[in-house]
């Protein structure tokens, strides 16, 4: 375990080192509060509530699922593994004594620590100075649930995006498969078509599915809503981590014995 | 005691043949047709603890493929292969343990970091105790000579500097094989002696069996008591390092540059490679080398003289042909 901790402590420190992307990063956050100002208070202009969000419940909430938006980036896994597997300088993970998925993982992690630092100090800063009114729910196990799904979400689409990068081994070319995830990813969260407008046992089917555990729910648990499926979510996110947990290492072993690419 | 040993170890690739054109890119669509390629074939190597080897032979012949398969990184089509008793496709932790690989294009440095801040991190991956991290570290780092580099950003070190640094991390866990390639591509001639002599060092101080992939016959003499030298996949020559450039190395390339222009004689077993005014590249057999070198210095002002080996490629070949 303390390998991994120190990959992510590597991939933090090196991203601590380019001094205009920190304050870019801070500018960032500081802007998006400010245009989440902005924004909703014209639409909220003489209004008291919008699709039963009152302005700081819905303020709030766009502050939170932006925030965990923002941290989701582990798309960088799946294009990162197979551009090295093609240029062949993926084998340097293989002839260490690590597990590539750990390695991967740790360094997703080590990469989104230093973003959720970041961000988390600049909005609370932000919120204190101004005097911001956020809506956080005051119910500490909700609270609980709501962090450790984020964490369950991100480590799983970090699985999921390993994946990915695994089928290079087979295919070479992943595009396709990365433009279906994305595209489903966008379904399943409502980015397509709004989610009310799907029949009642699609939708119902679809929190069987992780992605509306990801940012959604968590957001939504952070403000004091959607109390009653925090239990649900955390199970269902667990067992869609277990799953891919495993699917990896089998598909990786698998996949790996065969490769015969030239450039591994 | 035998730490490497292959038995008709083969690697074949299947490769697409893709007929030209557009129209050929079509048909590739619906059919596609393979051609096999023999990689390495029926290689039979055994290598000794603590040996030092050079493995020799062309592009494309098949010494790369031979180490992805030592190293585990991809499995072998047929044959036998155990490497330090495992058999490296598993990639057991106990035998990824034990050996190192550092190649070229493949840095195990974080650049953005420090060579300080890779080291620990590598002390982790390794599990190394902190005692045996620091002692293995000052002693690497004052063999070297780079105390002052290892606080600096890795991506502004110099080429050497940094080769310096990847055999660094890659000797942090005391493995007993290291597999090298092109260690010195790219480096001057002070960073190439630089490595070649803390190679030789480790390799004799720390027991440390090393085979080491290189197209500078100067590595290879200077290195390896033993070469083995690979052709279209075939092993063609497996023995004493001395006696292959004996054998086998004809002649030497002599490159004057003369203060100023002259129409220097040239002997008739010599080959003129390239001719300028103030210029002269020659193909020398190997026994009149002095003699050339001689006539020259005694008769014409010169401002330089290099001499080289002659290239791995012609070695090659006439090891191939037999002649």
């Amino acid at each position: 375990m303390k390998k991994y901790l120190e990959i992510s402590k590597a991939y933090m420190k090196a991203q601590l080192i380019w001094r205009s992307d920190t304050f870019v990063d801070v500018i960032l956050a500081v802007a998006k509060i400010l245009f989440a100002w902005i924004l909703w208070s014209i639409l909220f202009e003489g209004k008291e509530q919008i699709a039963g969000f009152g302005f700081q419940a819905m303020f709030s909430y766009y502050i939170v699922s932006s925030y965990l938006f923002q941290l989701e980036k582990s798309a960088e896994i799946s294009q990162q593994m197979t551009g090295m597997l093609r240029n062949g300088t993926f084998s340097k993970y293989m002839v260490i004594p690590v597990q590539t998925q750990g390695y991967f993982v740790a360094m997703e992690a080590g990469k989104i620590a230093f973003s959720a630092g970041i961000g988390l100090f600049t909005t609370v800063l932000w919120f204190y100075l101004f005097r911001i009114p956020f809506v956080l729910t005051a119910n500490l196990k909700i609270l609980s649930c709501g962090i450790i799904m984020v964490v369950l979400g991100l480590l799983f689409m970090a699985e999921l995006n390993y994946f990915l990068g695994i089928l290079t081994l087979k295919f070479e070319e992943i595009s396709t498969f990365l433009m279906i995830k994305d595209n489903f990813s966008a379904f399943v969260t409502g980015a397509v078509i709004p989610l009310a407008l799907l029949p009642e046992w699609i939708i119902e089917g679809m929190r069987f599915l992780p992605f509306y555990y990801v940012t959604y729910l968590p957001s939504m648990l952070f403000i004091g809503k959607c109390e009653e499926e925090a239990i649900t979510g955390l199970l269902v996110l667990s067992v869609w981590c277990l799953i891919f947990l495993v699917l990896n290492q089998v598909t990786y072993e698998h996949y790996r014995i065969k490769y015969d690419g030239a450039g591994i | 005691m035998k730490i490497i040993e292959t038995e008709n170890l083969t690697k074949k690739y299947k490769r697409y043949k893709k007929q030209e054109g557009l129209t050929g890119s079509i048909k590739g669509l619906f059919h596609r047709e393979y051609e096999e390629k023999i990689a390495v074939d029926a290689f039979n190597m055994e290598v000794n603890k603590g040996e030092f080897i050079g493995l020799i032979g062309p592009n494309g012949a098949g010494k790369t493929t031979l180490v992805k398969m030592l190293t585990g990184i991809i499995a072998p089509t047929s044959g036998k292969i155990q490497v330090m008793g495992f058999y490296p496709n598993k990639l057991e932790k106990a035998f990824k343990q034990q050996y190192a690989v550092v190649m070229g294009q493949k840095s195990q440095l974080f650049f953005e970091l420090t060579a300080e801040d890779t080291l620990r991190l590598f002390k982790e991956i390794y599990r190394i105790p902190e005692d045996e991290y620091k002692r293995n570290k000052d002693f690497f780092v004052d063999l070297f000579q780079v105390q002052e580099l290892m606080n600096v950003q890795v991506r502004t070190l110099s080429l050497g500097e940094r080769m310096k640094m990847e055999l660094i991390v890659a000797l942090l866990h005391n493995p007993k094989i290291l597999f090298l390639d092109e260690p010195t591509i790219g480096l001057d001639a002070v960073a190439g002696k630089q490595i070649r002599t803390f190679l030789k060092d480790v390799n004799e101080s720390r027991g440390t069996t090393i085979l080491l992939t290189s197209h500078y016959m100067e590595d290879i003499k200077v290195l390896c008591k033993r070469s083995i030298v690979v052709n279209h996949g075939r092993k063609i020559y497996d023995g004493d390092t001395d006696l292959l450039f004996e054998r086998y190395q004809k002649s030497k390339k002599m490159t004057i540059y003369f203060a100023h222009s002259v129409e220097p004689d040239v002997p008739e077993y010599c080959r003129v490679l390239e001719k300028a005014n103030d210029k002269l590249v020659l193909e020398i057999p190997k026994q009149n080398a002095e003699k050339v070198l001689e006539s020259y210095i005694g008769h014409y002002p010169i401002r330089d003289i290099g001499i080289e080996e002659e290239e791995i490629g012609s070695v090659v070949e006439r090891i191939y042909k037999g002649v």
